[in-house]
């Protein structure tokens, strides 16, 4: 008894407080500062059922949309709801309310075409106040099945829970199209070095002295993919568990392509259906996978957290392989 | 939100996390009444760390002109209205030497305002345009006529302007590194310098949004932001010139006009840093309402309006000023090693000297005390000796005119 009473009067405080604390956070639902738990509701997936179609395809020249797209004409696509990301700190985004996702597969590779509406394109992050378009699927790594009692979180995964993510980004089509580099900034400021001039067909612009210097870019020496000028692709392949947590992968696997006609982009993202990174999802045909998503809308400032989010997982299931 | 104590407030405020205070903070101490803004500071920061293509409006240092100028472009009146709740005032009638030595803030920080405005994030701000970066002191030299038609005359002119030296002020609690959502920005434990980790960072431009001293920089070039970086290898002793000794950043050690002192705020009232902050409360913080703690302190000019610096410095600013205009014999001497050596000091020792002379300035009675002070490093060896008369040379008859 006495020792008891010693413990308590040791620990005791410590111990009340905690369990008062977690009492608290549990009637908070808060999981950290500025980040609302996830309702019950979104650790269900969704009924609709993405089937990744099987399809026999001569892999085009050219992979862009105007030669994949034919490909997808007999998938059937589901359309996926977005709203406003308002769980983790800075919440934002809603504009874009729905995307369709239609997904097709030669047995090796896999695609995923992405639509929605977007009055603005948004294709550039070179001026302090410009934002991209985006989209990113997220996959569940390694083979879950995902069901309310996984507790298996549709918001960027959580601890003990990885996820992989393929962002697709605007300006990184476009960098692609400046002879495979960065769409530099004398495309957006021609004599930003002496003037500021703002005129885009200034008579003369110092080629020499802004090339000339390699050094001292912080983001392209710590290796950042979104800093290097050589990255030849327009997809990101990342992982995370939970919010704060998204990581570039050390190996690159995944690419795609886009257009935007009358207001709506059409982004089309591939990767091999098997790599051999370990840190990437695997397709395999005959089985199911979930997929979610997020939209970015650059002309709403979109970034980050601030982003059209679908709240709930989707099963993707592949259709087996016809062999011949 | 857990709450931390801000000694410029005199309270507790809210902050996304625990109060962790370096083990010697990142300091320096900037006398407004000397700078001429000739812009050396600005250029020797400019050439040593943002000289490259896509950093061609960034100064990390810049010096500008108040009341009208700023870089960017007006970002104090802009940030002062996003906390402007129409209560903004401060209780001075009790002090607490070490936990309120201003009084106490009673309006909102750019925090507090956030979480009243509701707003989904952790500090209210705004991204400041690419036009509003063009020039690194919009507005320069633009004075401020309070009575056009008559002559100025001290303690306060009626057209004034003044001018302000800014770096980042590697805030105790920094705005930008609490905005950021992936934790790519750091405080160091070591010295309290705060950067970016040039790999995590997304540019997402949350930092530029939500320091309210604007001192993140986005480079549209590397996609990333970028910030004064407190020339953290000359910090670390890494410059061959001061033998492993901490030495004084880019900007400090080039000011001709000796403004500058930097050093480390501690526990030590003997050192200089310290005691002019702490003890003396000769240097004031910048928008200390804001509530990030800055750690760059300024004294303030005395010819300008006190309302305006007040608002700019706080409630100090009067004794501050006070102190400035007649100073006492210890702080003259500490003022004495403003730029006398770019290894940082440490602790400084007086050796008192005999009386010079004496007079009276204001109304108050000055003497002048030729003492010596010396300054120590972090080894505690002596880096620095001076006296408060300058010594003087007279050259021989014969060789007046020569070089």
């Amino acid at each position: 008894m006495k020792n008891a009473y010693v413990l308590f009067k040791r620990y005791g405080v410590a111990l009340l407080s905690c369990a008062f604390l977690s009492a608290t956070l549990y009637a908070a639902e808060e999981t950290a500062p500025g980040v609302k738990g996830v309702t019950e509701e979104e650790f269900t997936p969704a009924k609709e059922v993405l089937t990744v179609k099987y399809v026999e395809m001569a892999k085009p020249y050219h992979m862009d949309v105007e030669s994949l797209e034919g490909f997808f004409k007999d998938a059937q696509g589901v359309t996926v709801p977005l709203q406003m990301q308002d769980k983790a700190f800075p919440n934002g985004g809603g504009s874009v309310k729905s995307a369709e996702v239609k997904g097709i597969h030669d047995g090796l590779a896999i695609y995923f075409k992405v639509t929605w509406s977007d009055p603005t394109r948004n294709a550039r992050a070179i001026a302090v106040q410009e934002f991209r378009d985006a989209v990113a699927l997220m996959f569940p790594l390694g083979a879950v099945e995902i069901t309310p009692a996984e507790h298996f979180s549709p918001r960027m995964g959580d601890r003990e829970k990885p996820t992989n993510l393929w962002h697709w980004k605007a300006d990184w089509e476009a960098d692609l199209l400046v002879k495979g580099e960065l769409e530099d900034m004398e495309n957006q400021y021609p004599n930003m070095h002496d003037d500021w001039n703002f005129n885009p067909y200034s008579a003369y612009y110092h080629r020499e002295l802004i090339t000339s210097v390699e050094v001292l870019s912080g983001g392209r020496a710590a290796h950042n993919l979104l800093s290097q000028p050589g990255r030849g692709r327009v997809v990101e392949d990342l992982n995370a568990e939970g919010f704060g947590t998204l990581t570039t992968q050390a190996h690159q696997d995944v690419n795609g392509c886009s257009k935007y006609e009358d207001g709506t982009w059409t982004v089309i993202i591939y990767r091999s259906l098997i790599t051999e990174d370990p840190h990437d999802v695997q397709f395999v045909p005959g089985g199911t996978t979930y997929f979610n998503m997020a939209v970015w809308n650059g002309g709403e400032q979109d970034r980050n957290g601030q982003k059209s989010i679908s709240s709930q997982w989707h099963p993707a299931t592949l259709e087996r392989v016809a062999w011949q | 939100m857990t709450l931390v104590h801000n000694w410029h407030l005199g309270r507790r405020m809210e902050y996304p996390y625990f109060e962790s205070r370096p083990k010697h903070q990142f300091a320096a101490i900037f006398n407004i009444n000397r700078c001429i803004a000739c812009q050396t500071c600005t250029m020797a920061c400019k050439s040593a760390w943002s000289y490259n293509k896509g950093q061609e409006h960034m100064w990390w240092n810049n010096v500008e002109t108040k009341p009208y100028g700023g870089y960017p472009q007006s970002w104090d009146v802009k940030t002062l209205k996003l906390i402007d709740n129409g209560e903004n005032t401060w209780y001075t009638d009790e002090k607490d030497e070490k936990l309120s030595p201003y009084g106490v803030y009673e309006g909102d920080t750019i925090f507090e305002a956030a979480a009243k405005k509701n707003i989904n994030q952790w500090a209210v701000g705004y991204i400041p345009e690419d036009k509003e970066w063009r020039a690194p002191n919009f507005g320069e030299d633009v004075a401020k006529s309070n009575k056009p038609d008559e002559y100025s005359s001290l303690p306060e002119h009626s057209r004034w302007f003044f001018y302000i030296q800014r770096i980042c002020n590697h805030c105790t609690y920094p705005g930008c590194l609490a905005a950021c959502p992936r934790k790519a920005i750091y405080k160091r434990k070591e010295d309290g310098i705060v950067l970016i980790d040039q790999k995590r960072c997304r540019g997402y431009r949350k930092c530029v949004e939500q320091c309210p001293y604007k001192k993140p920089m986005y480079r549209g070039l590397t996609r990333v932001s970028e910030k004064c970086i407190a020339c953290y290898p000359r910090i670390e002793g890494r410059d061959p010139l001061t033998k492993g000794r901490p030495m004084e950043t880019r900007c400090m050690a080039a000011c001709v006009g000796q403004i500058r002192l930097q050093g480390f705020l501690d526990d030590n009232p003997k050192n200089p840093v310290t005691w002019l902050i702490r003890h003396d409360k000769l240097a004031l913080p910048l928008y200390p309402q804001f509530g990030t703690e800055p750690n760059i302190y300024y004294i303030p000019p005395r010819w300008a309006p006190r309302a305006y610096l007040r608002q700019m410095f706080g409630p100090g600013v009067d004794e501050a000023i006070e102190k400035f205009m007649v100073p006492s014999r210890e702080r003259l001497a500490v003022m004495s090693l403003f730029r006398m050596t770019q290894t940082i000091i440490f602790e400084y020792k007086i050796e008192e000297g005999p009386k010079v002379f004496e007079t009276t300035i204001h109304g108050k009675k000055f003497e002048l005390f030729n003492d010596t002070v010396i300054g120590y490093g972090e080894d505690g060896q002596e880096i620095v000796r001076t006296t408060i008369e300058e010594p003087v040379h007279i050259r021989d008859p014969k060789h007046y005119n020569s070089i």
